[in-house]
């Protein structure tokens, strides 16, 4: 029972001053075990908040991330899940699923987590699934300004995994799930 | 003084007319410390008088008749008539070891038979005579205390095996042969005689298959009651609902489909009735309970290998679950370890699937009595630790006033500094490993109940170190009590034994 955080897109201080406080207030340290980060925090004390939540953090750089060091694209094993992450702006469309299936069969991943449209999304397709955690602040995006606030809390459990995406609607928290095992072919990819 | 005339006479005060009288419940057939019965005259103090017998070459026991054995020289020999070293103040007990103790303690008179041990024959009643008659006779003219004592400890082991085969337990029989201690050898008799004593095992020996297989069903509910993660046991909740059309959906490519997520079940809610928040709640307590798991006898390699480790650690939990009252308190695991040792040595190897449900169970039966010490909110009522130790203080007042009046009023040395400890961890702390195991058989087996017959083994290990503790400051005591210097085990239940009958205040 590995708890895995994904969010992205914070855009602070430029486009948000804060995440939600009733997102602030679920996120608590001591429950959660990693944290990926698709990118654009954009500031070092956003860093520090999310270290201070979990000190297993992973972040790929978005185009207004203030730190250059953040790679572009990150994979990881998270018990039997290969995750990988990235932010999206490099892939072109932005958004577009066939080609971020495209990526995720270049990083060779089950789980490919990227961000950048500031949509919450969940797609499954013959390589695995695509998570778009939205924006953790509600920040408006290249797109629209039409944007809630939103993220992931994954449940991976051997096989299986539960994705709970929380999401901020009309200012009360709203709680999905998705539900999805690691078939046989995602295995044998 | 002669409060105590059936308490060993100091040797400079034998009274020759007088029986020789050990009183009862001397376990002498555990002399592992192999019954220097011929004590070198340098060890000769009159402290240590208390374990030399009056020197009677010819003794007649009301007891005992024998045919005319030879005595052997040794008891004629003049150490025994030392010139008397008139002890400074009367010791009621002629119980002081004058320190340092003994290094080979003079344990009470042993194995041959012209020396019977007549503290065993008290004990065990008048129905053993007989037999132990005849089987002492082995040991007629060997002089070797070790034989001596292992015939006696064979005895012993026979005498449980033989009350354990019955097909109903004689319960007293068991409890007057529990507080001898079990003999070394005994591993296979200690777990059944444990499990007995505690009410585990019914009395009946017919009853034991069919509750063993109820106790074994009951914790494996318990294992997967309180076990399971939340993740899992929402799993298998859905599984139950046979929310099986998410099957069919996996090979299918699109978006996922998000269902709701009802009443809050998610890991980040802080709902009362969550499984998670509650799985959260008590993360620290499981923390708790490894920490303490990982420390428990480190210097034993059977408590670091991980499936013992594991098992402590799901009975510790599943207690704590279980007793939402006391949850977890640190030191429970030193109490359990003793048990869980035991149960796992059983040389039977029809328990040994089991081992960790008896422990559970008889873990359960043990702390039962002590629960009210555990629970912080009882700390200062009147069946909390406080009433506790203070009843361990009216208890050393009752016995000896001098002892207690430096303690509480002149050095101001409460009980809670020392007793703390011995009373919740049940002694685990004080003595090594097998020397605790010895003294819990003593502490589970009497009628009186664990609870009573740990304050009177508290009171009586005050008593054995009177003298010090007289002579010593707040510090000095302190330190004494808090390192409880090793002592002879026989001599200590003795003295329990002795202050038997009064402690109810």
């Amino acid at each position: 029972m590995v708890l895995v955080l994904a969010l992205g897109d914070l855009h602070v201080p430029h486009r948000a001053a804060d995440l939600p406080a009733k997102f602030k207030s679920m996120l608590v340290p001591g429950k959660i075990q990693h944290i990926i980060c698709t990118g654009n925090l954009c500031v070092k004390e956003v860093h520090d908040y999310l270290k201070s939540l979990c000190p297993d953090l992973h972040i790929t750089r978005g185009e207004y991330d203030e730190d250059a060091r953040y790679p572009e694209t990150k994979t990881l094993t998270i018990g039997q899940f290969k995750l990988g992450l990235c932010h999206g702006h490099q892939v072109v469309p932005w958004g577009d699923l066939d080609s971020l299936a495209m990526l995720q069969r270049q990083l060779d991943v089950d789980i490919l987590v990227t961000g950048h449209t500031h949509q919450f999304k969940a797609y499954k397709h013959e390589g695995g699934v695509v998570i778009n955690p939205g924006s953790a602040t509600g920040a408006y995006s290249s797109v629209t300004y039409d944007v809630n606030p939103s993220f992931v809390l994954m449940d991976i459990d051997g096989l299986r995994v539960v994705v709970y995406v929380y999401e901020l609607i009309d200012g009360e928290v709203k709680v999905d799930k998705i539900d999805f095992k690691k078939t046989a072919t995602m295995l044998h990819s | 003084m002669q409060r105590d005339t059936d308490i060993l006479a100091p040797l400079g005060a034998t009274n020759p007319s007088q029986q020789p009288s050990l009183s009862c419940c001397v376990p002498t057939c555990r002399s592992r410390s192999a019954a220097a019965l011929l004590p070198e005259p340098s060890r000769h103090e009159a402290g240590a008088a208390f374990h030399l017998l009056p020197p009677r070459p010819s003794r007649s026991f009301p007891m005992r008749k024998k045919a005319a054995r030879v005595v052997p020289e040794w008891l004629n020999s003049p150490l025994w008539s030392a010139p008397p070293q008139a002890p400074a103040s009367p010791d009621p007990y002629g119980a002081d070891l004058s320190p340092p103790p003994p290094p080979k303690p003079q344990p009470p008179p042993t194995p041959t038979p012209t020396v019977p041990p007549p503290s065993y024959e008290q004990a065990v009643g008048s129905s053993r005579r007989a037999r132990g008659e005849a089987g002492w006779e082995g040991d007629g003219e060997d002089e070797d205390e070790d034989s001596g004592g292992a015939a006696l400890r064979a005895h012993l082991l026979s005498d449980f095996k033989l009350a354990l085969s019955k097909k109903v337990i004689n319960m007293g029989e068991l409890r007057r042969l529990a507080c001898l201690g079990v003999p070394e050898g005994g591993a296979g008799v200690r777990p059944l005689v444990w499990k007995l004593l505690l009410g585990y095992l019914p009395i009946e020996r017919a009853f034991w298959p069919h509750e063993l297989q109820k106790k074994w069903s009951q914790y494996s509910a318990y294992i997967d009651e309180f076990l399971l993660n939340p993740s899992e046991k929402i799993r298998r909740f859905e599984e139950t609902k046979l929310l099986r059309k998410k099957e069919l959906n996996s090979d299918k490519i699109g978006l996922l489909p998000r269902s709701e997520v009802t009443n809050e079940e998610h890991p980040l809610s802080v709902g009362k009735s969550s499984l998670w928040n509650q799985y959260f709640q008590e993360s620290e307590i499981l923390e708790q309970i490894d920490r303490d798991v990982k420390r428990t006898h480190p210097e034993m390699s059977f408590f670091s290998t991980k499936t013992n480790q594991e098992s402590l650690r799901r009975i510790l939990i599943i207690f704590s679950k279980l007793n939402p009252s006391i949850r977890y308190v640190q030191g429970m695991n030193e109490v359990l370890a003793p048990l869980f040792y035991v149960f796992m040595n059983d040389p039977d190897p029809s328990n040994s699937a089991s081992v960790e449900a008896d422990t559970f169970f008889c873990f359960i039966e043990l702390l039962s009595g002590f629960k009210n010490n555990y629970c912080k909110h009882l700390d200062d009522s009147q069946v909390g630790i406080r009433s506790t130790l203070s009843k361990l203080s009216q208890l050393l007042k009752r016995h000896d006033e001098e002892l207690w009046r430096h303690m509480e009023i002149t050095t101001k040395v409460y009980p809670q500094y020392y007793a703390f400890r011995w009373i919740t961890l049940l002694l685990t702390m004080e003595f090594s490993f097998n020397v605790f195991i010895h003294i819990w058989d003593a502490i589970l087996g009497d009628p009186e109940g664990p609870p009573e017959t740990l304050l009177r083994i508290c009171c009586a290990m005050l008593i054995i170190v009177r003298r010090r503790l007289l002579a010593g400051d707040f510090t000095a005591n302190i330190q004494l009590l808090q390192h409880y210097p090793p002592t002879n085990i026989d001599h200590l239940l003795h003295i329990a034994n002795r202050l038997r009958g009064s402690v109810a205040i």
